[in-house]
This record gives structure tokens, sequence and C-alpha cells, in this order.
């Protein structure tokens, strides 16, 4: 019988005494804002460098630009996504009163831009010259062909890679709490060490991460599926 | 409305077309034949705006090629077919003369239908590219290529990916093409069809021009000891 009640007293201690579940919507809320418009970030930011990076190879223009996306990436990718946090926190608004998830966002979303744009331009590569050069003869400009010909078939193919990048990119936003972002981690951090019993919290996380990460499998899964209907 | 003038064009240090002079008239159905190897893709490549020279100038239309930006002028069609994957017949042949402008949606449909028809693959329009043979894939791209009312059609080898069975009938397509008075010209191994379809026949060997002349010419007369080694295959 003690073990049970062990069990409900923990419990109450992790989530109900002092109203500490709040700490942990809290986190959920941190998590997911950040995660939602980091990836945000990182589409749109990585489309923009995988094509001034195209646009560069086939034009032979904006070499400039181009040179600074590839600095970019390699930076990106050469360091811990830690270390670009407090970069960011410590170093670049340091000095300046912006909320401190917003950092989160802007760190999360500068990071997978550069993994984004990576996955892009190997699913640009992927798909090979033909189809360029065909929409080129028809009298589509490169815009044109990248909006209606090579994109679709880019997201087409790289799905599954997208999908695995934010999948990383979720659970990798539980660095946040380093600087004092109360996501899910920290959250359950912040009840144990007031508790200390982490039996509960982390468990409670471990499961809330993997019911995000198994609904954006599911959601990825049912766009492969959209798309690939739409080719048979 | 084609002039080159000493095109030549390097892959990497190697001469690949030595200085190719070449006049091509409008309404002429040119076939280019040649081994392996003897730049026939490239000099069409060249024509098409996919290459650029390394030096020599083309000029179309009296403008210098390399100043001309997007264009339907110049339409291509390639062994690989490179139909749009990601889009249906019907959209594979429409978006070009719709996105730029050069028809209304439902003109381009109305043109696409009629092509379709003429075919035989009005039944195929909501399919897409991986669903068809490969004759029938590069019928899709010669009605493609003419969808936006081209001046020129180069074509690289059109039946070299295709089985016996569909070469007929993309080479009929071709000649039905070509009644239609627009320019053509073909690389291909196809000497018969070469003989009955071109006006002019260029031979080219190790990036030059060796002869030109009509099909009667060079087939019956081979100049150059290289051609007649050609011919015999
Ligand atoms: N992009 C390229 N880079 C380097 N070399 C090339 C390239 N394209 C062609 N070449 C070389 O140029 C030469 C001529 O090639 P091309 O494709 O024009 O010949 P071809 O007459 O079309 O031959 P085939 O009958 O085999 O198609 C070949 O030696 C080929 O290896
Ligand atoms: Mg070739």
């Amino acid at each position: 019988m003690s073990f049970f009640n062990d069990i409900g007293d923990s419990f109450y201690k992790s989530f109900i005494y002092d109203d500490r579940y709040l700490y942990f919507l809290e986190g959920i809320k941190n998590t997911l804002i950040i995660a939602f418009f980091a990836v945000l970030i990182g589409i749109f930011l990585g489309m923009i460098i995988s094509l001034i990076k195209d646009y560069n190879k086939e034009k032979n223009k904006l070499k400039i630009l181009a040179k600074i996306c590839d600095f970019y990436v390699y930076v990106i990718r050469g360091t811990p996504v830690l270390l670009q946090l407090m970069i960011l926190y410590y170093v670049v608004f340091k000095t300046v009163d912006i909320p401190i998830v917003l950092v989160g966002v802007l760190t999360f979303g500068l990071n997978s831009a550069a993994y984004v744009s990576e996955i892009i331009r190997s699913g640009i590569l992927s798909i090979g010259n033909g189809q360029k050069e065909a929409a080129k003869t028809l009298g589509l400009s490169y815009f044109q062909t990248m909006r209606y010909v090579i994109f679709p078939q880019v997201l087409q193919n790289m799905l599954p890679a997208l999908g695995n990048e934010f999948i990383t990119l979720l659970k990798d936003t539980s660095v946040a709490g380093y600087i004092g972002i109360v996501e899910l981690l920290k959250a359950s951090d912040i009840v144990s060490s007031r508790t200390y019993d982490y039996f509960f919290p982390l468990i409670v996380s471990a499961l809330i991460y993997l019911f995000f990460t198994f609904l954006l499998v599911r959601f990825m899964r049912m766009l492969e599926r959209k798309l690939n209907h739409v080719r048979s | 409305m084609y002039e080159v003038k000493k095109l030549v064009k390097k892959f990497d240090k190697v001469k690949v077309l030595k200085e190719i002079d070449l006049d091509i008239k409008e309404g002429e159905k040119i076939v280019i034949i040649g081994p392996s190897g003897s730049g026939k893709s490239t000099l069409l490549r060249c024509l098409g705006r996919l290459e650029s020279p390394t030096s020599g100038k083309i000029y179309f239309d009296n403008k210098d090629i390399t100043k001309i930006h997007n264009t339907h002028e110049i339409g291509m069609v390639f062994q690989s077919f490179n139909l749009f994957e990601n889009l249906t017949v019907l959209e594979n042949i429409t978006l070009a003369p719709i996105k730029t402008k050069l028809l209304s949606k439902q003109e381009a449909i109305k043109k696409a239908r009629e092509y379709l028809k003429q075919i035989k693959l009005e039944d195929k329009e909501n399919n897409y590219p991986a669903d068809l043979s490969g004759g029938q894939k590069q019928r899709v791209a010669i009605i493609r290529a003419l969808m936006t009312n081209p001046k020129v059609i180069l074509f690289d080898e059109p039946t070299s990916a295709l089985d016996r069975e569909m070469i007929e009938e993309v080479l009929n397509l071709m000649e039905d093409v070509a009644k239609e008075g627009i320019t053509m010209i073909v690389v291909t191994h196809e000497l018969n069809f070469a003989s009955n379809f071109a006006t002019k026949i260029i031979f080219m060997d190790e990036g030059k021009i060796l002869e030109s002349g009509s099909p009667k010419e060079l087939f019956n007369n081979p100049k150059t000891e290289r051609l007649k080694e050609f011919l015999k295959g």
C-alpha cells in the first residue's frame, strides 16, 4: 500500500501542490512556440538560401551573396546550437530588451534554416538538369521554373528528410532552458529541484515530447501520402 | 534564321566544337549525323541556349543568341523526354503558354486538347508522365514544344531511348510537324527517316562539319572516307 501512497504523494507534489502543473503548461507553450516559429523561419530562410546558391550556380550571378550563404551554413552546421543560443542571448541581444522566448525562436529558426537549405539543395540536385532545361526551352523564367517545376518535386522527394529535421528541432529546443527560457524540460527541472523528486517530472516531459513527435510524424506521413496520391 | 560563325565550345580545355560555320534558313529540315562524341548534342545545345559558346557567335533572327533571355521561339525535344514529373499531361503542355502569358488558360487548354486528340492521347490528359510509355512521353514532349509556337524545334536523338515499336509513332509525328512548315533540326541515327525527311544533312566528325548537302548527295555520293565508313555502320 505504501508504494501507491508514495506514488500518489509524488504525483501530488510534482503537479498539484502549489499549482505546479502551471510550470508544465508554460513549458509546453514555450516549446511549441519556439518549435513552430523556428520551423517557419527555417523553411522560409532555408528556401531563400538554397535559391540564392542555385541561382548563383545556374547564372553565375549573386556571387557575394552566395559566398555569404555558404559561410552561414558552414558556421551554423559547424557549431553547437547551444553555443549559437548563448551568442545570440549574451552577445547579440545583450543590451536589447527582447522577450527571451523570441531569442529562442530566432536561434532555432536561424539554425534550422541552414539545415533546411542543405536538404533543399540536395533535393534540387537529385532532380537533375533535364527538368530545368526543358522549362528553359519552353520560355519559362528561372523563378517560374523553380516555383512550378522544381520546388514541388523537391518538396515531394525531401519530405522525409524535412520531417526528420523538424523532429530534431522540436527536441533540440530543450537546450533553450540553459538561458532561462521555461520550455518543457526546464519546467520539469524547476519542479524537481523544489521536490527533489525527478521521477514524475522527467517521465511526464518525455511522454509529452513523444506525443508531439508522434503527431509530427503522423502529419508528415499524411502530407507524403497526399503528395504521392497526386502522382499515381 | 540561324547564323553560326566560328563557333567553338570547350569543356575544360577540350575543344568539342572546332570553329563551326553554319547557316540555317527558315523552314529547313536539318538532320545532323555523325559518330558518338563528334559534338552533335553540343552543337544542338548551343543552338538551344543550353550551352554558351566559348568563342564565336550564334545569331538567331539576327540577334546574338547570348543576349536573348527568356524565349519560347526555340523549342527543344530531348532523348530523355524531360516531361515535368510533378504535373499531369495536360498541365505539362499548358504550363509554359499560360505562365508566359502566350495564351489564356482557356485557350491553352483548348489547344492542348486538340493536340492530344491528334496524337490520340486525349484520354491521358489527367495522367502523370510516370503512367505513360516512352513513345507516349515523347509525343507529349513534342506537342508541349509546339504549344509555345516556336520558330524552330531542336530534337536530340528523340527516338534513341525508345523500343523499336515506338520509334515509328514518334517519327510519324515529327513528319506531321514538318508539314506545318516549322524549322526543325534533328540529331538522329535513323538514316532511313533522315533521307526522306531532311532538306539537308550535316555530317559531323570530331567537332567539325565534314560534309553537308541533300540526303541524295551525302548518302549516294559520300566524299570523305569518314562518312563512307560511318554509312557502312
Ligand atoms: N558537359 C560536358 N562536360 C564535359 N565534356 C562534355 C560535356 N558534354 C559533352 N562533353 C564531351 O564532348 C564531346 C562531344 O559530346 P556530344 O555529346 O556533343 O557528342 P554527340 O555527338 O552528341 O555524341 P552521341 O552520339 O554519343 O550523343 C564528348 O567527348 C563528350 O564527352
Ligand atoms: Mg548526343
